[in-house]
């Protein structure tokens, strides 16, 4: 614990670029502090009420995409800290975006807020930001590379549901050949003692480096076309397989209904199964699964806001300031 | 019949153990040819490759961002500066960890092929060669 609270003192002032960027300790670090504002009242879940630790504090959300889940979900978690927040949520109605350079935007926004948020259409924008701005910068996702809060989250909801990462026999199932949150999150998940198994159609198989990257660590569980071949499972992330990754909309069609799970698919794994999804969701879980005591997506979606929160508060030292463990 | 007289360097470069096919490669990443002689052989048996090719240029020196360049082409090429008629240093090109600067993004939608920024790549194991895109991450195999 020690080495965390220790750990957790590394964000301060810190972009966060890729999940990747951060170790072991200074992701339970950042974990573990998420847990001091979530509150269960009879198994319902609260935040926790806090100081306004970030109170005077601006953060500035520049969305050149729309991701309105991203966006609302960093904004509860600064105005729930006390601060404030500014900016556009879709570059298309925003002057910013009308030929100045991301560069000049950044160097232009910075004057006006304590850390930036940027989402943005293109692979590696955040790392160029991150390089320019005197601010922190938070990658909000960029293109189709990297969205580490999505990682965060995900690895807060498995460890709060199951209690633990370590010994998790985890199943990723959906497009595992371009879905980032399972790149990132799986990439992660190597600094635990995991299992991890993946089931997708053929033309959707996991890319060959982080297949041999999971394969040198020992943790390429099974890879396999259907969900009652992945044997025992923990822990079930399922996302969405996109249209236009079929040039054939009937083969389309075939797959989305394949890997499509409700309560008869599951029933075989157990109770304990978790199961999990970045959402949004089209017909991958079906509505009946919603209500089984394993389906946590919802608060998975709302654990967005608790560890962005700890995110924000370490990294402009918020608490840390004040020396609170 | 006398043979060609041989093509001495006196003052230049030797880029020498370059792989068969890739003279043509390397002339074209140098910008040649400009002024001075230059001699080129292809197919030239070698006892450590079995071929190679090898080029000799008359009054060139080679700048950092060009040798780096050339190191891509290939594993154990070597650079000799001829002055006076003699080789005065001998190297053999190595690719760096990092390249800066010298090769362009092949992902389209990677921000530095949108704003000026220098790019940056990490070397990925042995030759072939693979490089990381610094900014979108993305691994690609690199014919210089
Ligand atoms: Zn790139």
């Amino acid at each position: 614990m020690a080495d965390h609270v220790h750990a957790g003192k590394a964000f301060f002032g810190r972009s966060v670029v890729s999940a990747e960027d951060f170790t072991k300790d200074e992701i339970l670090a950042l974990l573990d502090a998420a847990r001091s504002y979530d509150r269960f009242e009879d198994g319902t879940p609260s935040f926790q009420p806090v100081p306004a630790t970030l109170q005077g504090r601006v953060l500035g959300l520049l969305f050149f995409e729309p991701s309105t889940r991203t966006r609302l979900s960093f904004e509860s978690a600064m105005l729930r800290l006390g601060g404030s927040v500014l900016g556009f949520a879709d570059a298309r109605i925003s002057s910013f975006s009308k030929g100045e350079t991301l560069v000049d935007t950044i160097r232009v926004v910075e004057g006006y807020c304590d850390a930036i948020v940027l989402r943005h259409p293109k692979e590696g924008a955040a790392r160029l930001a991150a390089e320019v701005a005197r601010v922190p910068v938070l990658n909000g996702g960029d293109g189709s590379n990297q969205h580490p809060t999505q990682t965060f989250l995900d690895l807060y909801t498995i460890r709060e549901a199951a209690g633990q990462l370590d010994g998790l026999k985890v199943g990723f199932m959906g497009d595992l050949r371009y879905g980032r949150t399972v790149h990132s999150l799986a990439s992660a998940l190597l600094h635990f003692d995991v299992d991890l198994k993946f089931i997708g159609p053929e033309n959707l198989r996991l890319p060959s480096d982080l297949r041999g990257q999971l394969k040198q660590a020992g943790r390429l569980g099974a890879e396999v076309t259907q969900l009652a071949d992945a044997g025992d499972l923990d822990v079930l992330y399922v996302t969405r397989i996109q249209k236009e990754r079929f040039p054939d909309p009937m083969d389309y069609e075939r797959v989305r209904n394949a890997y499509r799970v409700d309560r008869e698919a599951l029933a075989p794994l157990g109770e304990n199964l978790k199961i999990l999804h970045p959402l949004p969701r089209v017909n991958e879980v079906a509505t009946e699964v919603d209500d089984l005591p394993g389906a946590i997506y919802f608060q998975q979606s709302r654990n967005g806001v608790t560890v962005r929160m700890a995110l924000l508060d370490l990294i402009l030292g918020g608490r840390a300031g004040a020396g609170a463990s | 019949m006398s043979q060609p007289r041989d093509y001495r360097l006196h003052e230049g470069t030797v880029i020498d153990h370059l792989p068969v096919g890739s003279a043509a490669r390397a002339l074209e990443l140098l910008g040649l040819p400009r002024e001075g002689s230059i001699t080129v052989g292809i197919n030239v048996p070698s006892p450590s490759q079995g071929q190679k090719d090898i080029v000799r240029v008359e009054g060139l020196f080679l700048e950092k961002h060009e040798s780096d360049r050339l190191a891509l082409l290939g594993e154990h090429i070597t650079v000799s500066i001829v002055r006076d008629g003699a080789v005065a240093e001998k190297t053999v090109l190595d690719v760096p960890d990092r390249l800066l600067g010298i090769l362009a993004c092949r992902n389209p939608t990677c921000i530095t092929n949108e704003e000026q920024v220098q790019t940056v790549f990490l070397k990925q194991g042995g030759f072939p060669y693979h490089f990381r895109c610094a900014y979108c991450e993305r691994v690609s195999a690199t014919e210089a």
